[in-house]
């Protein structure tokens, strides 16, 4: 179990982290949201001792965090970084003999680790003869490597195409279910939503909201989510009274009711704007539980 | 007595080599003492908390565990490091040239030096056997070789004379026959050759001419020289100086190519990144060290190829380019490169952590390289004087130059052991401070990007 606690850090005048507090369980998928700048690098890095903090703890198990423990996680920054001019083969290995693995042992597990990723026939070649997606695989190879405790990934999906973005959940997944602590960053709440179990969700260094996402999804005021064909504005629902659009996506408006709508009333005014093609409720997004909680 | 004197020359330059190993080994134990100590109050308190079954009792092989893995880490950079560096085309070829530069340098001067030295005297008409030897032995008097040839007339001896085949003719025992008239002040070989058969050979004649049988004259004319001894030894030769000018640039060649590479794989490591990855599982102090020593390793190697190879061929082709060098001067010389490159090390990686880019490595560099070049034109010029300069004895004892100036004193024979050692004891003490200075600069600039970061900017920053 790695424990935040009360973390604070500013940079200048600019607040990085402000009292930061949550837990992350193993065996989970845990999702740390927030828009940019919310604070979200600055914490990862602290978990590794790569910046000061004015005031808090990192704990893992219980008990802060060292060098000993950091060797047995995984960590992905932000800021994508590999020797260029290294062999793929030989920077994975290294990189697992650093985290303590055997020279046998940091062989076998790159080979399997590169295999797994796709980038097995490039082992090979230079990281800079790759591309940048073959990169991010190798990249995730080396937070991978020495089957780490803890795997920690500031924004792992930035940069990648659907296929990669399913490849790296789905390496989230069975780490979490081999019972493996799993944190990853990321600023696109709603397209990382299907993929974590538990988030927190930050914004300014504060923490904003944090569960599981079934609890912070189902709860909050209903969504209805309505298309009227032709229609791309969504601008019928603008005059009826007692919602508030959300957002509009092709065409199909989400709106939010105020407690006592009826949401016949708003089918109504639908069906008057034209040939009614969707309608129906729907969770509440992650997107829309930080602009909530943040009063945006 | 001699012999008195011959051993403890002979244990004389080890010492030099010895003091810094000792002082190092004494430093070291000292360290590990305290961080032990250390470890133990800290080790007890926590120890309930941590989930490590019996960590009570395994403290002392947990400090040992701890060690080793400090070992084994730095190792693996160091490791890295080497390979990576000798495996690049350009160090493989670079070694390439410079080796060829080297032996270059010693070979060409031999080479002409050997054309030079033997003097070929044509002989027309009869020489007597005596005789013969006698001008033979003219050679060493001069420091040359002479050898004679034969020649089968004047005119063919003339032609020999023109075409450079032989330096001096020599005709009928009574006249000697030259290219082209001598300059009054020339101390050429040639010349020297020429005066001293001129003289003896005069005096052989006149000898025979009053009744004294060739035999005789030609001992009397041509004497063995008498065995000089000295009360003192003599000043430094041109040759420890010479030494002492290659020791110089090597030091320098060294100190700015190695310490050039330290800032170039610290900006990789941060421009690339990668070194946020490399500090979740190391420390800094562990990164830098691990570098430190790689690179060293191999600039040592290669320092060590350079100079075996010049040793190697020089004795080969019989250069005198350590005849008359104290051992002394050579060991100190390697002594004083390993001082400077630990310290410079240090300022160079500090300096990379700061620089973002490639690009800023020149402005980044260029206010380092000034102590280094100001200690090497320092030294250098210090060498052409007959007296060390007072700047040069005081410029033995400060870090940032001692490295250039202490092994020209020492080579110059104006530094005792104990100086000697108290210069690398004052390098030591400002090793250590400027790694831990170095370390803190590095921590606090290596995860900053986004141009370069100004000292000032660091500490400033904290303290807020």
């Amino acid at each position: 179990m790695l424990e935040f606690d009360g973390l604070t850090r500013h940079y200048g005048e600019v607040v990085a982290l402000d009292h930061l507090s949550f837990t992350v369980p193993p065996g989970q998928v845990f999702g740390f949201l927030g828009p940019n700048g919310a604070g979200k690098t600055t914490a990862m890095r602290a978990v590794f001792g790569l910046v000061g903090l004015e005031a808090g703890t990192v704990r893992w198990k219980g008990a802060p965090v060292t060098a000993t423990e950091r060797r047995r996680f995984g960590y992905m920054p932000e800021e994508r970084g590999l020797y260029p001019g290294m062999i793929v083969r030989e920077q994975i290995e290294y990189l697992a003999r650093l985290h303590g693995l055997h020279p046998a042992d940091a062989a076998a597990a790159t080979r399997q680790w590169l295999e797994r990723m796709g980038v097995g026939g490039r082992a090979e070649s230079k990281v800079e003869a790759l591309s940048m997606g073959n990169q991010q695989r190798v990249q995730l190879a080396a937070a991978l490597v020495h089957e780490p405790e803890l795997l920690i990934l500031d924004e792992p999906m930035s940069g990648l195409d659907p296929a990669g973005v399913d490849a790296i959940g789905s390496v989230l997944m069975e780490q979490a279910a081999a019972g493996r602590g799993v944190l990853f960053s990321s600023h696109q709440l709603d397209l990382v939503e299907h993929l974590c179990q538990a988030v927190a969700i930050i914004d300014h260094g504060r923490l904003v909201a944090s569960g599981s996402v079934e609890e912070l999804t189902t709860g909050g005021q209903p969504r209805l989510v309505v298309k009227v064909e032709g229609d791309w504005s969504g601008d019928w629902a603008a005059g009826v009274p007692g919602v508030r659009v959300s957002r509009v996506e092709g065409g199909a408006v989400r709106l939010v009711l105020d407690e006592g709508t009826d949401p016949q009333a708003v089918l109504a005014a639908a069906m008057h704007a034209g040939a009614v093609m969707q309608f129906g409720f729907e969770r509440r997004r992650l997107s829309e539980v930080f602009r909530e909680a943040v009063g945006a | 007595m001699n012999e008195l004197v011959a051993k403890t020359q002979a244990v004389g330059p080890w010492k030099y080599a010895l003091v810094p190993v000792v002082v190092a080994v004494v430093g070291l134990r000292i360290w590990l003492f305290v961080r032990r100590r250390r470890r133990r109050q800290q080790g007890s308190p926590s120890a309930p908390g941590r989930t490590a079954p019996g960590a009570g009792a395994a403290g002392g092989s947990r400090i040992q565990a701890a060690l080793d893995s400090v070992a084994g880490d730095v190792g693996l950079v160091a490791r890295r490091e080497i390979r990576e560096r000798v495996r690049t085309r350009t160090f493989r070829i670079g070694t390439l040239i410079i080796l060829l530069v080297v032996a270059a340098a010693v070979v060409i001067p031999v080479i002409r030096k050997g054309a030079q030295d033997h003097q070929r005297i044509g002989v027309v008409g009869a020489l007597s056997p005596p005789l013969r030897v006698a001008v033979v032995a003219t050679g060493p008097a001069v420091g040359t070789k002479v050898t004679l040839v034969d020649e089968s007339s004047l005119a063919a001896a003339q032609r020999d004379l023109r075409a450079g085949r032989v330096a001096v003719v020599l005709v009928d025992a009574g006249r000697l026959v030259v290219k082209q008239g001598f300059d009054p002040s020339s101390t050429s070989t040639t010349t020297l050759l020429v005066r001293v058969l001129a003289a003896s050979l005069a005096l052989q004649s006149g000898l025979e001419h009053a009744g004294i049988p060739p035999q005789q004259a030609a001992a009397l004319a041509h004497p063995k020289p008498l065995p000089v001894t000295s009360l003192e030894p003599a000043p430094t030769n041109d040759t420890a100086r010479t030494t002492l000018v290659y020791s110089l640039i090597l030091t320098y060649v060294l100190l700015t190519q190695f310490g050039t590479w330290i800032v170039m794989g610290v900006v990789e490591e941060k421009s690339s990144r990668v070194v946020e990855v490399l500090l979740a599982a190391l420390r800094p102090a562990q990164l830098l060290a691990g570098k430190v020593i790689g690179i060293g390793l191999v600039a040592l190697a290669q320092a060590a190829l350079l100079v075996g190879v010049a040793l190697g061929l020089g004795a080969a082709v019989g250069s005198d380019l350590l005849h008359g060098t104290a051992p002394s001067g050579v060991l100190a010389a390697l002594v004083w490169v390993v001082l400077g490159y630990a310290f410079y090390s240090w300022v160079y990686a500090a300096a990379g952590s700061l620089a973002d880019r490639q690009e800023q490595l020149q402005s980044v560099l260029f206010p380092l390289q000034l102590p280094i070049l100001f200690g090497y034109i320092t030294s250098i010029t210090g060498l052409g004087q007959s007296d060390p300069s007072t700047l040069v004895k005081v410029l033995a004892y400060v870090p940032p130059t001692a490295p250039f100036a202490m092994p020209v004193l020492l080579g110059l024979g104006h530094a005792t052991w104990w100086q000697f050692s108290l210069s690398v004891a004052i390098m030591l003490v400002a090793i250590v401070a400027v790694a831990r200075l170095a370390s803190s600069v590095y921590m606090r600039a290596i995860l900053r990007t986004g141009g370069r970061v100004r000292l000032r900017q660091l500490f400033a920053a904290e303290g807020a």
